[in-house]
């Protein structure tokens, strides 16, 4: 056991020695996660990335309706989210957006607020149609795809009320005109009086309970999901690192004097596995620490994490046998694990939620220690504990032992670490 | 000339010597770029948002809701059972799921007492656009309903109802007017592409093509620093100083080779983006060869300057990925640069890859042509004579 732990540990101050393969290791995850903060909006205190859209608003209504739009673009509720603009000339306000100054344009025509709240009575027969129906327009900016799609949510809002509102006056002034209740001298009056403030209408029939207002609400970190994303994906340039370890010593001739010690070739390799293990723990073990640090990540249950890392690197550490055991060279092993780590990086959920993948890839994420490393870790973040964690840890301790008997088997087939 | 292109020969040969070459050469960044744009569906397809629902009432007015949503810009209604939308948000495959109760109905949405409930993943940026949409939707079936008890209100202001039978059959035919008059309602928003006048068609996922082709002709052009080490490790640039050529032209043979196998590269993502992914990347081919002539530049001049300050291939190589990676996400190539901050907007104007990335949304998104992509143009080959000429000042043969 001794022999096995002295074999790891060296392997592991071989790797604190390499500048190289340290800067790659630990900085490399570092810069992304910071980067991954800026784009969840992490460093900025917004819940998401996206803050202060720019707006140009081009009011050419300039009555109640064209005005209470651009007062809700103005209101406080949105001061966060976007940052409007006022301008009075349409192709100027089209042209900011094509030359990419802004998110989109919202452009009130004259007239809007006429079309919607009726002046006679002709408004009022059922059988009146507008003849050519007075559309906002909203034009959006095709690079700014997530802004552009808040404001046209807005804005549709905005109008689903003023829709509302409209149906609600119509429906009263049209029931009361067919009852006889209304004085046809005091039409105009009447009308303004239910369409006052029509912009405000909020419907009560049905409410919308989010889960947010019951009783389990949690504060989601989102560096707790990207930053041990990141880790993962260069843990696993980590592992064929140290797996590259044993090709170079079996070129340098390094591999065959130590199986001219007394130490058996079961111990020979177990020593260079748990190498590899401590490398990749000690990898993902900074990161994790180092994001506690600088960017304050609430990680969940401290035991929870310990044994997630340890069952990742695990699993993580069976690829990386697996690796060294089809390459030919510790070149080879280099580029293979590069690539690896990208594929799996991808495929695991590093880049982008796997929610977003079709099914069968969704599925194919299954191989990588990524995937399972990161549902635990997000499990954790959002509250949950060790006993949550069976089925993640499960799967990366089968991943691991099982690679580690297919590496070992191929290892024996190729005479790798005979004497 | 003919020294020119035998080193870039050889670089060529030294690089490909190796079949693995090719899965950085074409086949990761195909594999990247056909994932990536997986978030971000051609034009043709529905690339709302998924929001899955469970319809526990199956009536009328859950099924107007179902149509409400259907009908939305941003997002997409999947009918499922609650267990399906219960795992599948539990694992995180689902942003949000809505969920209408049992006892959905018109008594219920007159008591007031009519709910759905959704469930949310935290800081998900989905949420806010489907919270919005659901809000839309109910609150289109619902005004129906609130216009028929406020005309029911206003008639009872005015002149009470003789019985409870009369107000009914008001609120009824109340009811049946709002709806009418919804069902009419025109069309109030008209969105608009923000476009050029030939109406060019555009495609989002254009935003995953150009940010993954720019990744990945980056980061080897970075790796002429690995070039550099290694030859200057292995003693092969001291060799040189005993054969009759000078120092330009090796570093014109060895960047002018990277270059030309960079352009390469590109026409391939572009011509796979073009056969496969039907992206209109052809459009302007003169603007097009222009930006990624310059960015080719751009990106070989910086990777000369890192190959005169790194010691080792093994540093170079590393440090030509993690440079490569970093920049790529912060000049925008993996999110838009929406997403990011202002002051980092700003910041990031120093990174080439950000020139390099808002001239090709020039061309595939914003219809640009030649005109358009000048000022990027420009701005990259300011970054490659900078870079080249601190490279080329400090080069040494050992």
């Amino acid at each position: 056991m001794k022999k096995l732990f002295l074999i790891g540990f060296k392997d592991l101050t071989l790797m604190f020695r390499d500048r190289a393969a340290l800067t790659f290791m630990l900085l490399a995850p570092f810069l992304l996660t910071v980067g991954m903060g800026f784009v969840t909006g992490r460093f900025s205190g917004g819940s998401t990335g996206l803050s202060d859209i720019p707006v140009v608003i081009v009011n050419l209504d300039q009555q109640d309706l064209g005005n209470a739009l651009e007062e809700l673009f103005n209101s406080e509720d949105l001061a966060d989210l976007v940052e409007p603009a006022a301008s009075s000339d349409p192709e100027a306000a089209r042209r900011l957006i094509d030359d990419d100054q802004a998110s989109a344009a919202i452009i009130i025509p004259a007239g809007f607020t006429d079309s919607i709240i009726p002046k006679d009575e002709s408004n009022f027969d059922q059988s009146f149609v507008e003849s050519e129906p007075v559309q906002i327009e909203v034009y959006t900016n095709p690079s700014r795809p997530t802004g552009a799609g808040i404001i046209k949510s807005i804005v549709d809002e905005f109008i689903s009320r003023v829709e509302e509102g409209r149906t609600s006056g119509m429906t009263s002034m049209v029931g009361l005109m067919q009852s006889g209740l209304l004085d046809p001298q005091n039409l105009e009056a009447e009308a303004r009086a239910l369409f006052e403030n029509v912009e405000e209408t909020e419907s009560t029939a049905i409410t919308l309970k989010t889960n947010t207002e019951g009783t389990e609400a949690v504060e989601f970190d989102l560096l707790a999901y990207f930053a041990p994303g990141m880790a993962l994906m260069f843990l696993m340039y980590t592992v064929s690192y140290g797996g590259r370890s044993i090709l170079a010593e079996r070129a340098q001739g390094t591999l065959p004097r130590l199986l001219i010690t007394p130490t058996s070739n079961t111990q020979v390799l177990g020593g260079k596995v748990l190498g590899i293990f401590f490398m990749g723990v000690a990898q993902v073990g900074i990161l994790i620490l180092a994001s506690t640090m600088f960017f304050q990540v609430q990680w969940g249950d401290a035991l929870g994490v310990v044994t997630l890392i340890l069952a990742a690197v695990f699993g993580a550490t069976g690829w990386g046998m697996l690796i060294t055991a089809l390459a030919r060279s510790p070149a080879q092993a280099g580029s293979t694990g590069s690539a690896v780590m990208l594929i799996f990086g991808i495929l695991g959920g590093s880049f982008i939620e796997l929610e977003q993948f079709p099914p069968f890839l969704q599925t194919i994420s299954k191989i990588t220690p990524n995937a399972w490393g990161l549902d635990g870790f997000t499990t954790l973040a959002l509250g949950g504990t060790l006993k949550n964690l069976t089925e993640p840890i499960t799967a990366l301790l089968i991943m691991g032992a099982g690679l580690f008997v297919i590496a070992v088997l191929i290892f024996n087939r190729n005479g790798m670490v005979q004497k | 000339m003919k020294k020119i292109l035998a080193i870039a020969w050889k670089d060529a040969i030294i690089r490909f010597a190796s079949p693995s070459e090719l899965l950085f050469f074409i086949i990761l960044p195909i594999i990247f770029t056909f994932l990536l744009a997986g978030g971000t569906p051609q034009g043709d397809d529905d690339n709302r948002i998924r929001l899955l629902v469970v319809d526990e009432s199956n009536t009328t007015m859950s099924g107007q809701i179902i149509s409400e949503l259907e009908n939305s810009t941003a997002i997409r209604p999947e009918v499922t059972t609650r267990d399906e939308a219960q795992s599948q948000f539990d694992e995180r495959r689902a942003s949000a799921v809505l969920i209408i109760p049992a006892g959905m109905d018109i008594e219920s949405l007159q008591s007031g007492s009519a709910e759905v409930e959704m469930l949310q993943q935290p800081n998900n940026i989905n949420t806010t656009v489907q919270e919005r949409a659901v809000l839309t939707a109910i609150r289109r079936v619902s005004s129906a309903v609130s216009a028929a008890q406020n005309a029911v209100v206003q008639r009872e202001a005015k002149q009470p109802f003789d019985s409870d039978a009369e107000k009914q059959a008001y609120f009824e035919s109340s009811l049946e007017l709002a709806q009418e008059i919804q069902n009419d309602a025109p069309e109030r928003v008209s969105i608009v592409e923000g476009t050029t006048p030939d109406q060019v068609e555009y495609d989002p996922r254009a935003n995953s093509s150009a940010g993954q082709l720019i990744t990945w002709v980056f980061i080897p052009l970075f790796g002429i620093s690995a070039l550099f080490a290694g030859e200057r490790q292995g003693g092969t640039l001291r060799r040189l100083l005993i054969t009759p050529s000078s120092k330009a032209t090796f570093l014109l043979g060895t960047i002018s080779g990277q270059v030309a196998m960079a352009l390469l590269q590109m026409l391939l993502l572009v011509g796979f983006a073009i056969v496969v992914m039907k992206l209109n990347w052809g459009r302007e081919p003169l603007a097009l060869f222009v930006i990624l002539l310059a960015s080719a530049l751009a990106a070989a001049a910086f990777g000369t300057t890192m190959g005169t300050f790194i010691k080792t291939e093994g540093q170079a190589s590393g440090l030509s990925i993690m440079f490569g990676m970093v920049m790529a996400l912060m000049g925008g190539c993996w999110y838009p640069l929406e997403l990011f901050p202002a002051v980092i907007q700003n910041a990031v104007k120093v990174l080439p890859t950000t020139w390099a990335m808002q001239g090709m949304l020039d061309l595939v998104l914003r219809g640009g042509g030649l005109i358009d992509v000048l000022p990027e143009a420009g701005v990259l080959l300011g970054f490659a004579v900078l870079f080249f000429s601190v490279g080329v000042m400090r080069f040494r043969f050992e």
